[in-house]
């Protein structure tokens, strides 16, 4: 990346990042994978390379993101899903079985599905 | 979980991507920083956080804001600002999360410090134990600076900033600000007296402005939705969120953040979801092992510094253990104090003799040993070891065992009177019995005791020598006819 050299710059700089984001979201399954010390330590690596890996199976666009920790620990691993034109949703104990439910019954047919943490 | 919570420290946990900069670029990074470097100077900046009513998020609360302007008053050639992130409690990774969920946060909110201080360099006190914390940060250092948001001249301002990092072995006794900078030193990790304060006389003897991790996280936020828009949040004393690390018995254990004045009932019940397996809610121990014990009758109350302090605990960095019925008091103390001793650094006598000698009370009467005379005893030196010691490990230590001695008096008599431990944790106050008439006499019980405490013949009542048996529990979780009894 190019150095920012002025806050008029960093200002533009964010104005271009916000709308790519909007595209991006409004085109894209955003799926977010908590992945802080503890949620690797509970198989979120996993998770996530199972999801990249479905995703382009299924040919869904998708952008698929590791963050820092949700905070739910008693449903380690967490992934939040944003469908573009619905609210995210948050899925615990995501493991293979379950990116599949989710991928399948959620994203793709819009059914409701177990595992949803309020 | 997502009820009640209001999240400013963790806006971007679990939200962003922590390793990319544009990521944080595009929900507001950065912003705070370029509005404080060309529209404001070091005292208009001092002044947001002053009125915001920010406290200090380790521990002792002090007004963020004022230290900031002491800081800054002081004339020096070098000052510095250092980041606490020796997060040492029990249970506790508040701080941890955020370095790992968003690293530039803490960034940003450093150099925002050294801007209205008068600081040109920056230092993370990072314990060694946080290797991802450790990765994520180094990543984002790095970043930031690539793009000139750390650095020489940064954004054309002629502001220069630098961070680094300074890696601890985790000792608890570290995360007191004159420790750490002994630590960040080179030095044994040993606390000095103050005054002078680190504000003052801090790392390599210049003026050093030490804030907690979560500390710095609230900074972007409050100069990005300005000072009366946080003060609006919390209580008269109390503003803002607080970050909590929910665990022990509690259903859904995790990190939220609610605003200040939240009760101890929305926090455990709520937001936690109450207690495992429908037990009866105990106690919730806050501020680690500095902290004291909140009860049932404590559950309405509203949480804040002052309220906390009332109870006879502290705020502490945000560690909130949950204890349910089958705890012991006693023991929960006696862990505490084994921690302490651990962690003292030795330097003075009352925290290095007095814990020690907390300690073996408490062992004692845990044994089954105890007197009333010794509940005195433990008051006596825990008041001692609280008014005498040199540092803060020192003189909150004792908390845990003043905590539960004025909350949970009958059990600490239960204790050394009746010999008796109503938890069932104390294993030398226990007795196992067999109930004759559940007994049938199927050997599986004598069969799994490791000490051939249990006699008895097939088909025949069985019997445990109490002198033999070591109380390890085998024979309960084997027996099917509920015919073994602990009292």
């Amino acid at each position: 990346m190019k150095k920012i050299e002025s806050i008029d710059k960093l200002n533009a700089l964010r104005t271009y990042l916000e709308n790519e984001k909007a595209v991006s979201e409004s085109k894209n399954v955003i799926v977010k994978v908590a992945m802080s010390t503890c949620s690797i330590a509970t198989g979120s690596e996993q998770v996530m390379e199972y999801f990249q890996e479905q995703m382009k199976l299924e040919a869904i666009g998708s952008k698929i993101i590791k963050t820092g920790c949700m905070g739910l620990c008693h449903s380690e691993p967490t992934v939040e899903i944003t469908v573009p034109g619905k609210e995210p949703v948050i899925f615990g104990k995501v493991d293979q079985k379950r990116v599949e439910i989710i991928i399948k019954d959620y994203i793709k047919l819009g059914k409701e599905v177990d595992g949803v943490i309020n | 979980m997502k009820n009640k919570q209001i999240k400013i420290a963790l806006k971007n946990c679990g939200k962003i991507d922590p390793e990319r900069i544009k990521d944080y670029i595009a929900v507001d990074g950065y912003k705070a920083l370029g509005s404080c470097l060309s529209e404001k100077m070091p005292g208009d900046v001092i002044d947001i956080i002053k009125s915001s009513g920010l406290r200090g998020r380790g521990g002792g609360g002090f007004p963020t804001g004022k230290k900031w302007e002491i800081a800054s008053k002081f004339d020096a050639d070098q000052k510095y600002v250092i980041c606490n992130a020796d997060e040492g409690d029990p249970g506790a990774f508040m701080d941890r999360s955020i370095l790992e969920g968003d690293p530039h946060s803490v960034i940003e909110a450093m150099t925002i410090c050294g801007y209205a201080t008068g600081a040109t360099e920056g230092y993370v006190y990072i314990r060694a134990e946080y290797p991802l914390a450790i990765k994520r940060l180094l990543i984002a250092i790095g970043q930031a600076k690539e793009v000139g948001l750390l650095g020489k001249n940064i954004l054309n301002s002629g502001f220069d900033f630098e961070i680094g990092l300074k890696y601890g072995a985790g000792a608890f006794v570290c995360g007191e600000e004159t420790a750490l900078i002994a630590s960040m030193e080179g030095k044994r990790g040993n606390p000095v007296n103050k005054p002078p304060y680190p504000v003052e006389c801090g790392y390599k003897g210049k003026p050093s402005n030490v804030n907690n991790v979560e500390t710095f996280a609230n900074i972007p936020k409050i100069i990005n939705k300005g000072a009366s828009w946080f003060s609006s949040i919390g209580t008269e004393g109390s503003k803002g969120t607080k970050v909590f690390a929910l665990a022990g018995k509690v259903k859904n254990v995790g990190l939220v953040e609610v605003p200040m004045g939240t009760t101890l009932r929305e926090l455990i019940f709520d937001i936690g979801g109450g207690i495992v397996n429908g037990k009866k809610f105990k106690a919730a121990q806050t501020g680690g092992p500095s902290g004291g014990c909140l009860t049932e009758k404590h559950l309405d109350t509203r949480i804040d510094y002052e309220s906390l302090k009332a109870c006879g605990s502290m705020m502490g960095s945000g560690g909130m253990i949950v204890m349910d019925e089958d705890d012991c008091m006693v023991a929960i103390a006696e862990f505490y104090l084994g921690f302490t001793v651990e962690e003292s650094c030795g330097k003075c006598v009352p925290c290095r003799e007095g814990n020690y000698v907390l300690h073996e009370i408490l062992k004692k009467i845990t044994h089954g040993e105890g007197t009333l005379e010794d509940l005195d005893k433990l008051k006596n030196i825990s008041e001692v070891v609280k008014a005498t010691s040199l540092c803060g490990l020192g003189q909150t230590s004792p908390n845990p065992v003043l905590s539960t001695l004025s909350n949970f008096y009958d059990e600490y008599y239960d204790h050394v009177v009746n010999k008796k431990c109503a938890a069932k944790k104390c294993r030398s106050l226990l007795t196992y019995s067999i109930i004759e008439e559940n007994c049938i006499g199927c050997l599986q019980c004598k069969r799994v005791c490791p000490a051939d405490a249990i006699s008895g013949e097939l088909k025949e009542k069985h019997v445990i020598d109490p002198e033999a048996c070591i109380k390890c529990g085998a024979c309960v979780s084997k027996c099917k006819f509920n015919a073994i009894v602990v009292e």
